[in-house]
């Protein structure tokens, strides 16, 4: 026991010899623990997601379908885009036509559109009719935006409801004995519960039958959830949603081919840290006394265990995928070149970070701490772990500026989207800049560094 | 060849080397004396262009050298004193890689690797892990793998340590030949014998500075004296050392006397007054100075304490 006690008490001692791990010990824990807080919205009032972009379509010119789209603009979970930004910044109501490239365009924004057709409220049978567009890239986030979609439509639709009632009514008995029939039934109405019999036909006449507080609909809150789910189920069969797998409909193995790429992510970003740790251990090994003394520069030394980082890294993603292939079906051979290619990337951009870390950090402790930060920050921002959308809109500005983001966007362009070379390039660039801007500063760090000091 | 003036490098508030100014000449077989922290493999890391110096000039044949740019480090060889080997790689793919960083390929880099390992008798261990070879196994590959390049300019920094005599010698005699050869070497050592048995000139350094310059001969002439007598410092000697101060300098270290008379004090008289006091002479031994002595002039400490 006193033996190993000693042992330990040589760790303690070498710890506290080493500052910046001690430091790190302290602050590590901290900023996570700030950091995920924020990520999920912990002190947020009112939690669940915000600002989920939804592209939506009105082809009705029905007056409630304005309403609806209120509804959703009022609704904080989305971000309703209405406009087609054209290149030189005008702006057009977005049609039906816009929304299929759009859901396809690598890195974009949206993955989900709402079209209101111009046969919002059928003329023909009773019923209403809406379509939903998606590129559902995330389970999680597919899910969500349903139940918010459902909810919002729901609430809304008693009075389309109505109206799609009256306009069947009207096609059976004529407009005349129409008239005549709500004339007859607002007379009741008033005569056997007050008020102006006049008001109460043109209300009657709009479609509201008081259907939203009878269907708990309408802004108020079902008494209790046996209520919600009654009219929900009677609304969903009479409101006919139409939905339309944009993008990855094809793809065979949709569950694993939408996730792999955070996978993949996870797996990369440990390169950081091994990277970042050879560097350290060729320093103490003394050989970099050996490799200066030779014609070669600091930035040489960097730059090949760069290009050795990407390798290996490249070479377990592709591993990674072929072992996609062979256990979950994820069509690899398909988009081989492509993949390669943003693996490449994906590879480069975490590998300079692993060399931004080894040229900052004063030993390979420090850079472990650090690589363990830098890693859960961007998986966490960068949604390999959840979907984006459902972060604080505070923290979604934060994911665009991490390699894990755009690697993952690149590989679902790849392997989801199925997108070309020419549409994949803006994401490759991306990455290139990262590892180009990581890398200079790395190089530049490297050369001033104390690493052979 | 190298022109070293005014060489100054600090490590925070320490100054490793203050104010160093020596000359190599072409051929030279150029020794580095000092203790532990002298500041020797500092001079060497400057000179192999590792570090930059805080104030000075340091350049090879007339060059400046300069951590930045590598082409003056073609010319130069450097056996750091750690080893600075690839634990994990065979004793050929380390070579192979050294010679690679200098250009070396094909044909005349396996022969240059046959050559060195030929060299320090590793020939058969060529395919082992370096890991797997003793200290001083290490120590020989650690020596070869700076000369693949043929470099005009050796330095080598304390590279017999642990190695064992034999061994050692086998290094001397391979260093001696290169030397003879034409190789420029700056040679850094604690051990005055090594300083003795190899060098043309010697640099006495201590505490980052130059204390002494010059061949063997030319440094002893430094010391007033010439012949040095030591005796075992007991109680039966008390009376003897007591007498002795004012006749030159004595000395005491790990129990014995070190008299180093003035030139004007002849032994004849020293063992007169010996012999006065009844003292049989084989207490009593002569020799002639050695580095260590100047060292100990110098510092007044020993070389190794
Ligand atoms: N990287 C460093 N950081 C801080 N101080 C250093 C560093 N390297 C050397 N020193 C200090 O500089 C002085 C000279 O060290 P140096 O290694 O040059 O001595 P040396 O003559 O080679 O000694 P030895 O015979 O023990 O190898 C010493 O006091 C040492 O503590
Ligand atoms: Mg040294």
């Amino acid at each position: 026991m006193r033996t190993i006690l000693v042992l330990v008490r040589k760790d303690f001692q070498n710890f506290f010899r080493n500052k910046a791990a001690v430091s790190l010990t302290f602050i590590v824990p901290f900023a996570m623990i700030w950091l995920f807080g924020n990520i999920f919205g912990v002190n947020k009032k009112d939690s669940g997601p915000s600002g989920i972009p939804l592209a939506v379509v009105n082809a009705s010119d029905n007056p409630a379908a304005v309403k609806l789209v209120e509804a959703l603009q009022a609704e904080k979970s989305f971000r309703v885009w209405t406009k087609f930004v054209n290149p030189d910044k005008s702006t057009r109501p977005l049609t039906e036509d816009d929304l299929r490239p759009m859901l396809r365009e690598a890195g974009a924004d949206v993955h989900f559109a709402l079209v209101i057709p111009a046969d919002l409220v059928s003329a023909t049978g009773f019923g209403l009719h809406l379509k939903i567009l998606s590129n559902p890239r995330n389970e999680i986030e597919t899910q969500t935006v349903n139940g918010i979609l459902q909810k919002t439509i729901f609430t809304t639709i008693p009075q389309l409801l109505g109206q799609s009632l009256q306009s069947s009514a009207k096609r059976l008995i004529g407009d005349d004995r129409f008239k005549q029939f709500n004339g007859a039934i607002a007379g009741a109405v008033s005569s056997a519960f007050g008020g102006d019999k006049e008001q109460i036909q043109q209300s009657i006449e709009a479609g509201d039958f008081g259907l939203g507080t009878a269907l708990g609909g309408a802004g108020k809150t079902p008494a209790n959830a046996a209520d919600a789910t009654a009219s929900t189920d009677v609304l969903s069969r009479i409101v006919r949603i139409e939905n339309e797998q944009v993008v990855g409909a094809q793809v065979k193995s949709p569950f694993a081919t939408s996730i792999v790429g955070g996978w993949a992510m996870q797996f990369l970003l440990f390169a950081v840290s091994a990277s970042a740790a050879s560097l350290f251990r060729e320093r103490d090994a003394g050989i970099f006394q050996r490799v200066l003394a030779a014609p070669v520069t600091r930035a040489q030394i960097l730059w090949g265990k760069f290009l050795y980082g990407v390798s290996i890294g490249l070479v377990q993603l592709i591993v990674l995928f072929f072992a996609g292939r062979i256990l979950f079906g994820i069509e690899v051979e398909k988009h081989l070149g492509l993949l390669i290619l943003v693996c490449t990337f994906a590879a480069a951009a975490c590998t300079s970070f692993g060399m931004l870390l080894a040229a900052v950090a004063p030993n390979a402790e420090a850079a472990n701490g650090m690589a363990t930060f830098l890693i859960m920050l961007m998986s966490a921002l960068g949604g390999a772990w959840f979907p984006i959308s459902i972060m604080p809109a505070f923290i979604q500005q934060f994911s665009k500026l991490t390699l894990v983001y755009w690697s993952m966007e690149g590989f679902s362009a790849v392997l989801w989207a199925g997108n070309s070379f020419v549409q994949v390039l803006p994401i490759l660039g991306i990455l290139g800049g990262i590892t180009a801007v990581v890398m200079t500063i790395a190089v530049w760090r490297f050369n001033r560094g104390k690493i052979f000091e | 060849m190298l022109n070293v003036a005014h060489l100054t490098k600090r490590y925070g508030a320490l100054t490793a080397l203050d104010g160093v100014s020596l000359h190599v000449a072409r051929g030279e077989f150029f020794g580095l004396l000092g203790p532990n922290g002298a500041g020797k493999s500092t001079l060497m890391s400057l000179v192999a262009g590792l570090r930059a110096a805080d104030t000075g000039v340091l350049t090879l044949d007339g060059v400046a050298i300069v951590t930045a740019d590598p082409s003056t480090r073609v010319a130069l060889g450097l056996v750091p004193q750690h080893i600075a080997l690839y634990p994990e790689l065979s004793a050929v793919q380390n070579l192979r890689i050294f010679g690679q960083l200098y250009g070396l390929h094909g044909t005349v880099l396996r022969e240059r690797v046959t050559e060195a390992l030929a060299a320090v008798q590793l020939t058969d261990r060529g395919q082992d892990q370096v890991k797997t070879f003793s200290g001083g196994m290490q120590r020989r590959l650690n020596l070869v793998a700076a000369l693949l390049h043929r470099p005009k300019f050796l330095l080598c920094d304390e590279p017999t340590v642990g190695v064992d005599p034999q061994s050692r010698n086998a290094i001397f005699e391979y260093l001696e030949r290169l030397n003879r050869e034409g190789l420029t070497i700056i040679y850094s050592t604690h051990y005055m014998e090594e300083a003795t048995r190899l060098c043309s000139r010697i640099g006495i350094i201590d505490h980052g500075k130059i204390l002494a310059l010059g061949t063997l001969d030319e440094l002893l002439t430094k010391l007033p004296f010439e012949e040095e007598i030591r005796f075992p410092a007991t109680p039966t000697t008390a009376g003897l050392a007591a007498q002795l101060p004012s006749h030159g300098e004595l000395l005491t270290l790990d129990g014995i006397h070190r008299f180093r008379p003035r030139p004007d004090y002849k032994l004849s008289a020293f063992f007169t007054l010996v012999e006065s006091l009844g003292l049989p002479a084989r207490l009593f031994t002569s020799q002639r100075p050695t580095l260590e002595a100047l060292f100990l002039h110098l510092t007044g400490r020993n070389l190794r304490e």
